[in-house]
């Protein structure tokens, strides 16, 4: 649970020490004030950059030398303190946990456990691949420990092992890398793979809620191996499987220059099934090319809300969900089914926002309403009139 | 440019020493009297003029040949791989190994241009197939990281065919360490090299 919130130089945001309820809280503002930015400052805490993919340098407040949010969290009778800060002059960033400075940030991240929802998710489900690579490798590496850095090392030997693909180098120094790659490559996969494994039957049901009765399905489809290993399969299986196609591309990934096989190829599939809508073929259609806006959306949530649930089983404690304007593109019917799924995954604290005070439809009348403009909190009334 | 800025600059390009460093080392050097100066200038050079990789091995020596390579008693079947000359100092430090060493100057990393032309393999090779070479077993001591372990994985291949017992440094838990401590992966990796006892 996030108590505290001290801001300074953050965009648009008033300096400002905002002390959170146990609920949460409602922000609303029009647009352009400030909502999201209040979002990403505190999910800022949990990944040490802007989830808009913002420069740490244009984060700074116009006029600003340093930008610096600390949260204050308390779970049970733990209580943390995690604070960043960025200094545009020689491009200083300092993080600290209790005060001290973690070896990587890596060891760092996933401090705050929230999940985030944004008007913007859809496009994990719209854009290419990449984005839901992306998608995968966040969450598993905010809750999976090693995945990160896994994922680090197998970037960097990707990088080399392409660098001497393009320099046209000797056989045995493309074949250098290719341990490692299928290692690490493997670790990476097994890892996705079990995590939509996981999460496939939830996923339907999930979507099947939110959708109001449509069906539609999850699946992986790696491109780091030939045949996937059997489902009970550990991560060296997948390793030796990878090695194998490694292997048999090694002659065509010297020809083209680049390496054609592993994770950096996987793709996270969605399907309609089910003969719902118009079409009156059953056969699997993949949401991100026939799917509806509506569908494309509630897709990304169900992604989300699985996300929230893993956060809360991996630390067992409810995620802080910060939902951003959520219910904007949604129907009535959808907004009300969402507001119940949510309700039973995640009993924890919520921090909403809405351009209007009819646009909050999650916990409106528990949760206190703050409204901003043009960056200042405004700590309006609490939701229930006869407390003094 | 006054000489202090000269010197500053100079200091600055070393290792671990920023600007403001720099500075304070040059004004801590003003503040002595000039012989230490001079002594520390004179001791520098000595280190440029007379300081040259050993023709065999490739660690710095002043000799001709270095203590090591020159030193009859060491062991001449064990051959230690290391990637530059600051971890034969290291391993030296420890007594506990009497081989020989051969320095590789870097390591196999295409995105800065080092290939294995670019490393001391071909003298390597050279070492193994002399014909009074005696050497029995190789131990792959690069780093442990993503380029450390790529070197040590090539080396293996252009090694193993020659008939040589190629060995890898065993990774795992730091002594004196507390487990509570130790980073995951380190610990993960001392899991997996479990020993009988």
């Amino acid at each position: 649970m996030l108590t505290q919130l001290r801001l300074s130089g953050f965009r648009n945001l008033a300096d400002a020490r905002l002390d959170l309820p146990a609920e949460g809280v409602a922000l609303v503002g029009a647009n352009a004030q400030g909502k999201t930015n209040l979002l990403e400052a505190i999910y800022y805490l949990e990944i040490f950059r802007s989830f808009r993919g913002t420069r740490d340098s244009r984060i700074i407040r116009f006029g600003e030398d340093v930008f610096r949010v600390e949260g204050h969290l308390e779970h049970g009778a733990d209580r943390q303190v995690i604070a960043a800060a960025y200094q545009r002059s020689g491009s200083l960033k300092k993080v600290t946990v209790e005060g001290v400075e973690p070896a990587t940030l890596g060891a760092a991240i996933g401090g705050v456990g929230a999940v985030l929802f944004t008007p913007e998710d859809v496009r994990i489900v719209s854009d290419g691949p990449e984005e839901r690579r992306r998608f995968l490798d966040i969450m598993l590496s905010l809750n999976l420990p090693g995945y990160l850095e896994a994922l680090q090392k197998y970037r960097q030997a990707l990088s080399q092992r392409n660098a001497v693909l393009r320099d046209g180098g000797e056989a045995a120094a493309v074949r250098a890398w290719d341990a490692l790659l299928a290692r690490l490559g493997g670790e990476i996969s097994h890892r996705r793979v079990r995590w939509v494994e996981e999460r496939g039957s939830e996923f339907r049901s999930v979507f099947s809620e939110a959708s109001g009765g449509e069906e539609a399905t999850v699946s992986y489809q790696p491109g780091s191996v030939d045949e996937p290993p059997p489902g009970e399969a550990g991560s060296e299986a997948w390793g030796d499987a990878m090695a194998e196609k490694l292997d048999r591309q090694f002659e065509s990934d010297r020809r083209r220059g680049t390496t054609q096989s592993g994770p950096h190829r996987d793709e996270l599939r969605m399907h309609l099934t089910g003969s719902g809508g118009s079409d009156a073929s059953s056969e699997p259609r993949d949401l991100r090319h026939f799917g509806s806006g509506g569908q494309r959306r509630t897709a990304a949530l169900t992604l989300r809300i699985l996300e929230a649930r893993t956060v809360a089983e991996r630390r067992g404690r409810p995620p802080l969900l910060l939902l951003d304007d959520l219910f904007a593109e949604l129907d009535a019917d959808r907004s009300r089914r969402v507001v119940e799924l949510l309700d039973r995954t995640a009993a924890g604290q919520v921090i909403l926002t809405a351009p209007k005070q009819s646009d909050l439809h999650f916990r409106a009348d528990r949760l206190v309403r703050w409204n901003i403009h043009d960056g200042r909190v405004d700590r309006g009334p609490s939701p229930n009139p006869e407390t003094p | 440019m006054s000489v202090i800025d000269e010197v500053t600059r100079e200091l600055s390009r070393l290792p671990g020493i920023g600007p403001r460093t720099a500075t304070r080392l040059v004004y801590h050097l003003m503040r002595e009297p000039g012989e230490r100066s001079r002594r520390l200038s004179a001791a520098i050079r000595e280190l440029a003029d007379r300081i040259h990789p050993c023709p065999r091995c490739g660690t710095y020596t002043e000799l001709e040949l270095c203590r090591i390579c020159a030193d009859r008693a060491r062991d001449r079947t064990t051959l230690c791989v290391v990637e530059s000359a600051f971890e034969v100092h290291s391993i030296e430090k420890t007594g506990e190994f009497r081989g020989l060493f051969h320095v590789l100057g870097g390591r196999l990393s295409p995105l800065d241009g080092i290939g294995p032309d670019e490393l001391n393999v071909a003298s390597l090779l050279e070492r193994i197939g002399e014909p009074d070479a005696e050497i029995a077993e190789i131990i792959l001591a690069t780093n442990p990281s993503v380029e450390g372990e790529a070197t040590a994985v090539y080396l293996e291949g252009v090694l193993r065919p020659l008939g040589v017992r190629v060995t890898r440094l065993a990774r795992g838990l730091p002594m004196g360490s507390d487990l509570e401590y130790v980073d995951g992966s380190t610990l993960a990796e001392a899991l997996s090299g479990r020993r009988e006892m």
